[in-house]
């Protein structure tokens, strides 16, 4: 009888957990912790920086405004998902940033609209524009969202050239002469000539590889979309806009892009064209660019600058020339390049909104309000006076290596620095008109972290920075940047599924008419495929966008 | 079947053991079967905002749109023909390994062998996949070996030709694998009685003849059990080890099901691909498995059910 | 089934003494050298090509960071440094998420074991009326998923979101495990349990005298296989615990440092200032992967008695 009672407890007990949630509810909506202290949720879809509960910074910015955000981010999900599950759920943060989610957020009724509060938040009205807010408006004429990035304060200061560009090292260079490379054909005969001259690195023994291509995945670009820029236009991304006529075009098929893969083709054949090239991941890529074996390639400068160039210059390469400088390369003589566009880009789809379980937004609204003030900026992007920076005679704020070192580590950075990176922030120069806003625009630090030979190689251009190597221009006009749009379409709109079957059809065939024996027979074959996957429907969608942003900017000329 | 008969007396006596089947029933009602209501997904044009009371209803548009596209076709033969290597692959080596080890004369190192081989298991697949990468490379330890000696003229770039991609990622697999799926063969070996090898010994059985009459016979219900649950899993052979092995050279043969389905069903927003592709996955594991189990019950070997 | 097993036979010793004379005898064979030979060569192959992985990884969780990205480390660190392990273990919440991945490992294992050998034992009996149909029941369930939404949906309305139940209550009945043992199970002969019922023991009875002592092997295997799922996984801390911080798994932090260092290893802000000494997600993987391998290591030869033995302590005891 005994064990019958004990095997029905145990049932009993089994069936029981079942439903036994035991958890409490974590705090939310701006409950006020003892210190009387506001805390507020936030989740951010995209991969981020995690800071510890008791960071110092963040606790400082919570005594100056009496606010504090625990942050966290997308982790081995995409964003939809992540999104998608917290919508099914019915429950968010108090802050959030949907990503590519963002729409569905806005969709689900999940956001509030900020339009009414605007006004009563002075840094918050002058983060953007009349027509920059209005850009901003959703289909039902609210505006649910504010971008974080690329918003300029005052005058910019850009050193670095962060995006796309044919990049050289600057030993070839030096060896040359520093002579004016202006087409892609003067490039490659560049390095042909460097290679046969010099076949190895300085220690005589490790292969130069004279040119590689990245393919890995998204990191494709590298080897695709060359031909907008060499035809001289800007980063559009996904299609060419012509200034004069308003005209979408698609680069893939312009003649342009017919002699740069031609070029890759024959480069290829040559053994010009690292062999690996497509079929390297991303580490492996990064692993050649350490070994300052690669002489050149196309890459967006945050791409492989933050780890290749460190280790470059950990290993002591910097010496021997092995970084990388950017050359402006067009496809004829004499063209205006567009590799660099000076001010900010304003990506409309998406930014941080405040949900609908935010119980406070008055107060979320404030601290987003406080985050702008200078000193509390000053202190999310410089840190501490005197521990993480300095202040000079002059006023300049500077850091000495220590700083720098403590600055980059990890640890420090999980338990000292709280830079609310996903919540509205400016570039550009600080309302003091003399620093920067953020430490890499600060020229000084700039230039005392250049090398030798990047250094000489400047001067011999006549350059002062990365920027100047390859000239800037102006915004190209109001409708750009179009990549901002031809990255929410998804396979609802005919045009969206070609988008996405010429992803993959590039992926798959580009490799090959690069690597193909008989170039016109693979061209051929490439566009045959291409063709199939009818890119007239998202040409036609994008152009349709073209114009609706320019009716839209009409209105405030 | 003419078992099945209802006996109270039966009934009476198992009564516990059906109470305890009935709680067990319950919780697997509530956590298994239940969330198949989400199953409505695959006929709906399922968005999160209106839920799955609400989402628009399209019948068997979205298996329509799955069956009718190419690249569908192209990723089931992908995800079958790597399934049904890896499976055979990883199999065999694990039965392999586990006898093998079993014959090692000693002991110290048996175990020493042992807790190597299943080491490989708690490696991420991006740390196995570098480790590949690095190996098969132009000038990794294969292609220099075959060059020192001869085999080839040409360093090979295995990752660029479409016929080394299944072979590489069963390689992958039984490499991570082996020691770790061999535990359990290990443990009914175990189970194995040494009579029976004293037995064979004595009518002057050698080693081999050991294996095939005593061992294999031995584990033979563990070897059918894991046969048939993994024949239905043949679907699923995967998504990261593809994803970070593959390229656009072969993506013809490197893009699964679960890939496929990132690629048109989650990143566009579209949950009701991904589920429609589920419960065709659902349904040719279920249809195998029966059919494979009654294979089993003909030979009169262990089945499932 | 297994007819051919002998159980009534001699005791374990003289079997012993008897299996530890054949292998003497059998020594002196040539086939048999050579065989042992052959086999002693295939094992150091493979612990060769195994152990490498293994290795590798721990020179790049020994070398400095910065410096591994230039590649050609194998088994031995270039640039020796402590600075992955320290950035790994200076992680916030890593104590917390310990003491949750110890407890949900423990707990959850004990759950799962007691469950899956009651629903193997019952399934196992060859006279239950239902065997064929609760086994079907169960089967199914390794191929039928409802898909994530809807089962945050189920979980939340059990009251499962943040809690400590959602990590050894879903998952507590595993099919694969349930078979596992019910294999075993079949396997011990019908005769034990004839003689126990003859004595008149109860289900209950036969299952914690008889039947239980005998599956030691099996039970050790599926509490490995239970407890290394429990102690690798992170996904459900992510979904069902992403708010409840005090509930936050091991694998869960480091999911997260890595993370960060990846997206910190992409900024304007690490590359000027970074230089030596720099941490990389690569050398953060490698030595978190080595920090969750160590406790499995440590524990594993308690299990391993049980499934790697010399065939003269094998079998099924009386």
């Amino acid at each position: 009888m005994k064990k019958k009672i004990v095997s029905a407890v145990l049932c009993a007990a089994m069936l029981s957990s079942m439903f036994a949630g035991c958890g409490k509810q974590a705090a939310s909506g701006g409950a006020v912790n003892e210190d009387g202290i506001k805390e507020f949720t936030a989740f951010f879809a995209v991969p981020g920086s995690e800071i510890n509960d008791d960071n110092e910074i963040q606790q400082i910015i919570a005594e100056k405004t009496g606010c504090k955000v625990k942050e966290t981010w997308l982790t081995g999900q995409t964003a939809e998902e992540a999104v998608g599950t917290l919508i099914a759920g019915g429950e968010y943060p108090d802050f959030i940033e949907g990503g590519n989610g963002s729409k569905q957020l806005y969709e689900a009724g999940a956001l509030v609209a900020l339009d009414d509060y605007i006004d009563k938040y002075p840094n918050i009205k002058e983060y953007f524009t009349e027509q920059e807010w209005d850009q901003l408006r959703q289909s039902d004429g609210h505006i649910y969202w504010i971008p974080q990035f690329s918003n300029i304060y005052g005058q910019e200061r850009a050193c670095t050239h962060n995006d796309e560009a044919f990049w050289i090292q600057a030993r070839v260079l030096e060896w040359a002469g520093y002579p004016k490379i202006e087409t892609m054909d003067e490039y490659f005969d560049l390095i042909e000539k460097y290679n046969e001259a010099n076949p190895t690195m300085a220690d005589g023994t490790t292969k130069n590889i004279p040119y590689t291509i990245l393919c890995d995945d998204w990191r494709y670009f590298c080897l695709e979309n060359a031909p907008e820029f060499l035809d001289g236009y800007p980063n559009d991304g996904s299609v060419i806009v012509d200034p004069e006529k308003l005209q979408v075009i698609d680069y893939n098929t312009t003649d342009t892009a017919v002699k740069y893969f031609k070029k890759l083709n024959e480069e290829y054949h040559k053994g010009i064209v690292d062999p690996e090239s497509f079929t390297q991941t991303y580490d492996e890529y990064i692993a050649k660019i350490s070994s300052g074996r690669v002489l050149g390639m196309i890459d967006q400068w945050w791409d492989f600058a933050y780890t290749g160039e460190d280790a470059i210059k950990s290993a002591g390469l910097d010496e021997q020339g092995c970084q990388y400088v950017p050359l402006p390369i067009t496809i004829e003589k004499g063209m205006k390049n567009q590799w660099h566009n000076s001010g900010g880009v304003l990506n409309v789809s998406s930014g941080l909104a405040i949900t609908t379980s935010c119980k406070d937004v008055d107060a979320a609204l404030q601290f987003v309000n406080d985050l702008l003030d200078q000193e509390i900026h000053d202190l999310r992007f410089w840190g501490v006076k005197d521990v993480d920076y300095k202040v000079g005679d002059d006023g300049l704020y500077y850091r000495t290596p220590e700083m720098r070192k403590q600055a980059a580590d990890t640890a420090y950075k999980a338990a000292h620095t709280c830079s609310y990176s996903y919540f509205p922030q400016y570039s550009g120069t600080s309302r003091d008109g003399k620093n920067a806003m953020k430490s890499d625009g600060q020229e000084q630090e700039f230039f005392d972290g250049l090398s030798e030979p990047i250094k000489k190689c400047f001067e011999a251009y006549g350059a002062k920075t990365y920027v100047e190597m390859l000239g800037t221009s102006e915004k190209p006009g109001d409708w750009y940047p179009m990549y901002t749009y031809s990255n929410t379409l998804t396979t609802d709109t005919p045009g969206g599924t070609a988008w996405t079957k010429m992803g993959e059809i590039k992926h798959q065939y580009l490799p090959k008419v690069v690597m193909a024996d008989d170039f016109d027979k693979g061209w051929a074959e490439y566009m045959k495929a291409y063709e199939e996957c009818k890119p007239e429907d998202f040409i036609s969608e994008m152009q349709t966008e073209l114009e609706r942003r320019m009716t839209e900017a009409a209105k405030y000329k | 079947m003419t078992k099945k008969t209802f006996n109270m007396a039966d009934f009476k006596r198992q009564r516990i053991l059906i109470i305890w089947a009935a709680a067990i029933v319950i919780y697997g009602i509530v956590f298994h079967y239940a969330p198949l209501v989400g199953w409505l997904m695959a006929f709906q044009n399922y968005k999160p905002v209106t839920g799955l009371l609400h989402s628009q209803f399209v019948g068997l548009d979205k298996f329509k749109v799955l069956f009718s596209d190419v690249s569908f076709l192209r990723v089931i033969r992908n995800t079958l023909a790597m399934g049904v290597i890896n499976l055979a692959a990883t199999f065999v080596m694990a039965i392999l390994f586990a006898i093998l080890l079993n014959e090692m004369a000693f002991k110290g190192g048996k175990k020493v062998v042992q807790t190597i081989s299943y080491l490989p298991h708690f490696l991420s697949w991006i740390i196995v996949t570098g480790i590949l990468h690095d190996a098969l490379s132009g000038t990794g330890i294969i292609n220099t070996v075959m060059l020192h000696f001869g085999w080839i003229t040409q360093p090979i770039n295995f990752f660029a030709h479409e016929k080394y991609f299944w072979p590489i990622v069963a390689f992958a697999n039984v490499w991570k694998e082996t020691g770790w799926n061999a535990i359990i063969y290990l443990a009914a070996i175990t189970s194995i009685d040494p009579s029976l090898y004293e037995a064979a010994a004595i009518d002057g059985a050698g080693r081999w003849a050991k294996i095939k009459h005593v061992t294999l016979p031995g584990i033979k219900p563990t070897i059918m059990i894991l046969l048939l649950m993994n024949v239905g899993n043949v679907l699923n052979a995967g998504f990261e080890i593809q994803y970070l092995l593959g390229n656009g050279l072969v993506q013809n043969v490197s893009q699964t099901i679960d890939i496929y389905v990132l690629k048109w069903g989650i990143s566009q927003g579209d949950y009701s691909i991904g589920t429609a592709a589920g419960i065709f996955k659902s349904l040719v594991s279920i249809i195998l498995i029966v059919f494979f189990n009654h294979i089993a019950k003909k030979h009169g070997e262990e089945r499932l059910f | 089934m297994d007819q051919t097993l002998d159980l009534t036979s001699t005791a374990g010793k003289t079997k012993e003494v008897a299996m530890g004379k054949a292998r003497k005898r059998k020594k002196i064979s040539g086939a048999d050298l050579a065989f042992r030979i052959c086999n002693g060569i295939f094992m150091i192959c493979f612990v060769i090509i195994t152990l490498y992985p293994v290795l590798n990884t721990l020179a790049v969780s020994l070398n400095d960071g910065t410096d591994a990205l230039r590649g050609g480390i194998y088994l031995w660190p270039r640039v020796f440094t402590w600075k992955n392990y320290e950035t790994v273990l200076s992680k916030d919440n890593l104590v917390t998420g310990a003491v949750v991945t110890v407890a949900r490992t423990l707990i959850g294992t004990v759950l799962a074991l007691v469950t899956n050998a009651i629903l193997a034992f019952i399934v196992s009996r060859k006279n239950f009326m239902f065997a064929k149909q609760v086994s079907l029941f169960w089967v199914i369930t390794m191929y039928v998923n409802g898909g994530l939404i809807p089962t945050f949906l189920l979980f939340k309305s059990l009251g499962l979101t943040n809690s400590f139940a959602v990590y050894v209550i879903p998952g507590m009945l595993s099919a694969f495990n349930m078979l596992v043992i019910r294999t075993y199970m079949r396997g011990i002969p019908d005769s034990l349990e004839e003689s126990a019922q003859l004595d008149g023991a109860g289900y209950t009875t036969i299952f914690l005298k008889i039947i239980s002592p005998l599956c030691k092997p099996v039970y050790a295997t599926v509490a490995l296989f239970v407890a290394v799922g429990q102690w690798n996984s992170w996904f459900d801390a992510m979904l069902y615990n992403r708010m409840a911080s005090q509930y936050t798994t091991l694998q869960y932090e480091l999911m997260k440092l890595l993370s960060s260092v990846s997206n910190q290893s992409s900024s304007a802000e690490a590359m000027k200032n970074a230089g030596e000494g720099s941490v990389t997600p690569t050398s953060v993987r490698a030595a978190a992967t080595i920090i969750t391998m160590l406790p499995i290591i440590c524990i594993y030869p308690f299990l391993q008695k049980y499934f790697v033995t010399g065939l003269t302590l094998g079998g099924v005891k009386e």
